[in-house]
């Protein structure tokens, strides 16, 4: 039964959460920080493991790929698609959850237990939408741009790993990733982007804002928080590939 | 003036507060006193709105909040200012910013005339020179007086302080306690504060109200609690024997 409690306070917050705010520029300039803070302060651990993800699928697929009458141009491809369809959304999305989502619980989360929460509310201020929208509209706007990001650095990934190995040539794997590109699986990767970074940053701020207690009830808070996002967004995942592919 | 009438709260079967009711009044230092886990901090979070009420009513200058909608509610609270027991100042903001913050969500104030609050502000709380510092880089005393600076920048009708000497030392617990009074007689608002410091007690007390267990025990003035002959309020005070020896000495005195 807890599920049901959870989910409809889920959705109760969600709607305090989309409101009206007390102050557009206000908002509008938390937004701004929250991109900076959540969003542009990602770059780097996204190109660093788009790379070596890039780099990986790479040397998988060419060491699948020993029958002589498989062109190597295969290669670049399977590099490309997988990133494109699955490894810079979903696994990406899994581990953003795992960066930004607990930065989102465990800064709320502490607000709450010292009382900051309180203290907004005080004022008259609606904590809820204050906190939380500006870090969805960020999260939202930000992922579809660290998605096309991650593909990028993942196929400059494979250009590095595959010819350094000798797995694949550079022009056999420049070949292979301009060969039969189908520009709907890069719109339908962006919707799949949407909705992760809009759970990602709802499901991790419902855990802050709902935490009781202290430091330690705030730390169990982040870990369900992040637990909770990746088997959504597992799920969403099956969801969006069923309904739009 | 807030008036509280017959408030009840229970938390999961157990009633913690039973059947309070008091007259706080406008320019004097209401006090909320008694021991830890009395009531204390839920019946003043109760006032405020930040948890709700199951039976009784709260009064803000005969205006029911325990009526009003949510957006009644909203714009009454600009009228409140409030100190928590931490100071609950926003870790990311300066102090110059945690104390303009009420200003930019709710003022049509310009940059000058905000600016020209916060500085009267900081300067009110004898606090000018840690304008740009952020809160982990001060001491908790300043934290207390930015968190008060913070409170009265919209100059509210209605000022709460919950422990606000609490972690304190009894120099610094001194100068928040006439902080608080002088802005209460200056501004002419009404203050409660929830304490179970005695020598606040005895500095500020213009009305006090001792609860224990959730009931309301006693009402009176710093003048009258020494002298009181209320059993449960005299466990309490006289918990300190410098006080006994003051009332006894009071007493031969009369």
């Amino acid at each position: 039964m807890d599920i049901f409690y959870q989910t409809g306070r889920y959705f109760a917050l969600l709607l305090k959460v989309f409101s009206r705010p007390e102050r557009h520029r206000v908002y509008a300039l938390q937004t701004f920080n929250e991109i900076d803070n959540l969003g542009v302060k990602s770059v780097g651990i996204v190109a660093i493991i788009s790379v070596f993800m890039g780099g990986i699928m790479t040397l998988q697929v060419a060491y699948n790929m020993t029958n002589p009458l498989l062109p190597n141009t295969l290669i670049g491809l399977g590099n490309r698609d997988s990133l494109i369809l699955e490894f810079s959304s979903t696994i990406m999305g899994l581990i953003m959850a795992g960066k930004i989502g607990s930065n989102i619980t465990s800064e709320i989360g502490s607000m709450k237990v010292t009382e900051q929460i309180d203290s907004l509310e005080i004022m008259g201020v609606n904590s809820a939408s204050y906190l939380i929208l500006p870090k969805i509209i960020a999260v939202v706007m930000i992922f579809p741009l660290l998605y096309i990001l991650s593909v990028f650095f993942g196929i400059v990934g494979g250009l590095i790993v595959g010819p350094a190995v000798g797995a694949v040539t550079v022009t056999d794997y420049l070949n292979g990733i301009q060969y039969a590109f189908t520009p709907y699986y890069v719109t339908f990767s962006l919707i799949k982007c949407l909705v992760f970074g809009f759970l990602i940053a709802s499901v991790s701020a419902f855990f802050g804002y709902t935490v009781e207690g202290g430091a330690f009830d705030v730390g169990t808070a982040s870990t369900r928080a992040v637990v909770n996002t990746n088997i959504l967004i597992l799920v969403w995942d099956l969801i969006l590939t069923q309904l739009l592919l | 003036m807030i008036e509280i009438k017959n408030i009840y709260k229970s938390f999961e079967h157990s009633d913690v507060l039973k059947d309070i009711s008091k007259v706080f009044n406008k320019g004097e230092t209401n006090l909320i006193i008694g021991r830890s886990g009395s009531g204390k901090t839920v019946l003043l979070k109760s006032i405020v709105g930040l948890l709700e009420v199951d039976g009784g009513q709260i009064f803000y200058d005969n205006r029911d909040f325990t009526k009003m909608d949510h957006r009644g509610r909203k714009k009454l609270r600009q009228e409140m200012g409030m100190v928590f027991q931490g100071g609950a100042l926003f870790d990311s903001l300066t102090v110059e910013e945690n104390i303009r913050f009420p200003l930019d969500m709710f003022s049509e104030l310009s940059a000058v005339e905000k600016q020209k609050q916060v500085d009267y502000c900081l300067d009110r709380v004898n606090l000018v020179d840690a304008n740009k510092l952020y809160p982990s880089e001060i001491s908790g005393g300043m934290q207390k007086r930015v968190a008060i600076a913070r409170a009265i920048v919209m100059n509210p009708k209605y000022l709460f302080c919950d422990e606000p000497n609490s972690g304190l030392d009894p120099e610094t617990a001194m100068v928040i306690d006439e902080l608080v009074h002088s802005i209460t007689v200056d501004l002419k608002i009404t203050t409660i504060i929830n304490t179970h410091d005695m020598n606040s007690v005895m500095e500020i007390g213009d009305n006090i109200l001792f609860i224990s267990e959730g009931e309301m025990c006693w009402e009176g003035n710093r003048k009258d609690i020494l002298l009181t002959d209320n059993q449960k309020l005299q466990e309490f005070v006289f918990a300190n024997k410098q006080y006994q020896r003051i009332r006894d000495d009071k007493i031969e005195g009369k």
